[in-house]
């Protein structure tokens, strides 16, 4: 592959970053101007933030504070507003699978924390994303009894629910649908939750209750309401469709209307 | 039972389902509007819209309760997306410094809030001008009623005030009717692309034959040269 067409044949990219630092939740944020030579095209965009952060530290700087782990695109840890995109500008692309290619030499790269009151920043581009681990608390799991494995195929599952289970499933969490959200709602994140373990059979016997509780969570997070925008679905790096959010409505009317007070379920709980 | 519905009620989800009902709702209202007002296109002597007027007169009581109804369908409505509006404003405290859509929002999609104020504001106007201090309906006289609607749209104010009103209702229906089946949760791949273009169709026809109203008011000052 070429290195990129605007590198200007020295080797890299020149690019000028403005990122949002700010010492802690409580501290007034800003940007900061970081001007950044020579930057491979080949490099993913955080590979980029960790050349920058070399180079702070050995000036004697504090370094850029940003979420990351697996830098494959599958642990939803790594989220970032590159120039007002969560994710930045390449479609179904998590930021640690961005590459600097997209960008050209002389680039000006405003970087941004996800911005939402139920994601308290914590530091820099780091924001408390434990809103949605509260909501998975909240009903993302199935009851099965341990023990040894079932046999394969003993559950018989549809091909096409299991589809649309996997593909709800493909959610990683990183809370991109909040960020791009105009509304910062987190529909689409619940929404899938909620269908890839609502749709299969495993998933059925706490379909109702899950519903229930978990959309009851995301309220209580202060999450905001949904406009049917869509911007969620666009800006999610695996493509979660929104017909995920109306599974969701479609079931939490359907459990708010079924769905008995535990005290009538025998459950003694 | 009551605690249930409240929960429901109370939740962003339930609050959504009554903005969709509601707002279907008020779709369906202006359909029926929309027939009735088209009377005063079938003759220039005003006798079919007075018609149609004396048999909304004729309903006595049944018109103040269908009246009533209709309130109660704006105010839930408009509360709900003002309720919203605040609340999702406070759902993001600071701002990014430019958010860049990705391919999702629609012009129509973010200005919901701003079309439905014009349209509240106007429905405001309209409600007062023609239902409460001309009383239209209380004495449809042919020989004036067809004749106060043409004077007013007539103007270049009244005119104005009710075409832009309509294009403002035109955008917000273009978002407002896939929105609500979204809402209820009727999305599916195969009747996507049929919904969409259903809620397009029925805002430009919708829209565009309200705002027919002024346009030929002002060309043809009630004397229509098709009747």
């Amino acid at each position: 592959m070429s290195a990129g067409h605007d590198d200007h044949g020295t080797g890299g990219l020149d690019l000028t970053l403005h990122i949002w630092r700010q010492e802690s939740s409580e501290a007034e944020g800003r940007f900061e101007t970081y001007p950044l030579h020579g930057v491979s095209p080949d490099m993913s965009f955080l590979e980029m933030l960790d050349v920058l952060n070399e180079q702070l530290t050995l000036e004697g700087r504090d370094p850029v504070a940003f979420d990351h782990d697996c830098r494959e695109g599958i642990c939803g840890s790594c989220g970032m507003m590159i120039n007002g995109q969560a994710h930045g500008p390449e479609r179904e692309t998590a930021t640690c699978q961005l590459h600097m290619r997209r960008f050209k030499s002389g680039d000006t790269i405003f970087i941004e924390p996800f911005r939402a009151r139920a994601f308290p920043l914590l530091k820099d581009l780091v924001v408390d994303r434990s809103a949605f681990d509260r909501i998975i608390a909240k009903g993302g799991f199935i009851s099965v009894n341990t023990g040894s494995a079932r046999d394969a195929n003993s559950l018989p599952a549809a091909k096409q629910d299991a589809d649309l289970s996997m593909d709800a499933a493909a959610c990683i969490g990183c809370g991109a649908c909040v960020a791009a959200c105009p509304n910062a709602a987190a529909m689409l994140f619940v929404g899938a939750k909620v269908s890839h373990l609502g749709l299969l059979p495993q998933g059925k016997p706490e379909r109702s209750r899950r519903v229930l509780a978990m959309v009851a969570q995301m309220d209580a997070e202060g999450f905001g309401n949904c406009g049917n925008i869509y911007e969620c679905e666009a800006a999610c790096p695996k493509a979660i469709s929104v017909e995920n959010i109306a599974r969701l409505n479609r079931d939490y009317l359907l459990a708010s209307a079924t769905e008995r007070p535990s005290s009538a379920q025998g459950e003694g709980a | 039972m009551t605690s249930r519905l409240q929960t429901f009620l109370r939740s962003s989800i339930g609050k959504k389902l009554l903005m969709a009902l509601t707002g279907l709702s008020l779709i369906g209202f202006l359909v029926v509007h929309l027939a009735g007002n088209l009377t005063l296109f079938v003759d220039s002597d005003g006798s079919a819209m007075a018609a149609y007027a004396q048999k909304l007169a004729d309903l006595g009581p049944l018109l103040w309760i269908a009246e009533a109804g209709l309130l109660l369908l704006f105010v839930v409505h408009i509360g709900l997306g003002m309720r919203a509006a605040m609340e999702n404003r406070d759902a993001r405290p600071s701002r990014y410094k430019d958010a860049a859509p990705k391919g999702g929002r629609s012009a129509a999609s973010v200005t919901m809030i701003a079309t439905g104020v014009v349209i509240g504001i106007f429905v405001v106007i309209h409600v007062i001008d023609f239902r409460l201090m001309k009383g239209l309906l209380a004495h449809p006289d042919p020989a004036t009623l067809a004749k106060v609607v043409v004077a007013r749209l007539s103007t270049p104010l009244g005119a104005s005030i009710y075409f832009i009103a309509m294009i403002a209702l035109g955008v917000h229906l273009w978002h407002a009717f896939q929105s609500a089946l979204q809402t209820l949760g009727l999305r599916h791949p195969a009747y996507d692309a049929c919904i969409r273009k259903t809620g397009a169709g029925l805002a430009v026809v919708v829209a565009g034959l309200f705002a027919a109203f002024p346009v030929l008011c002002l060309i043809y000052k009630g004397n229509w040269p098709w009747s």
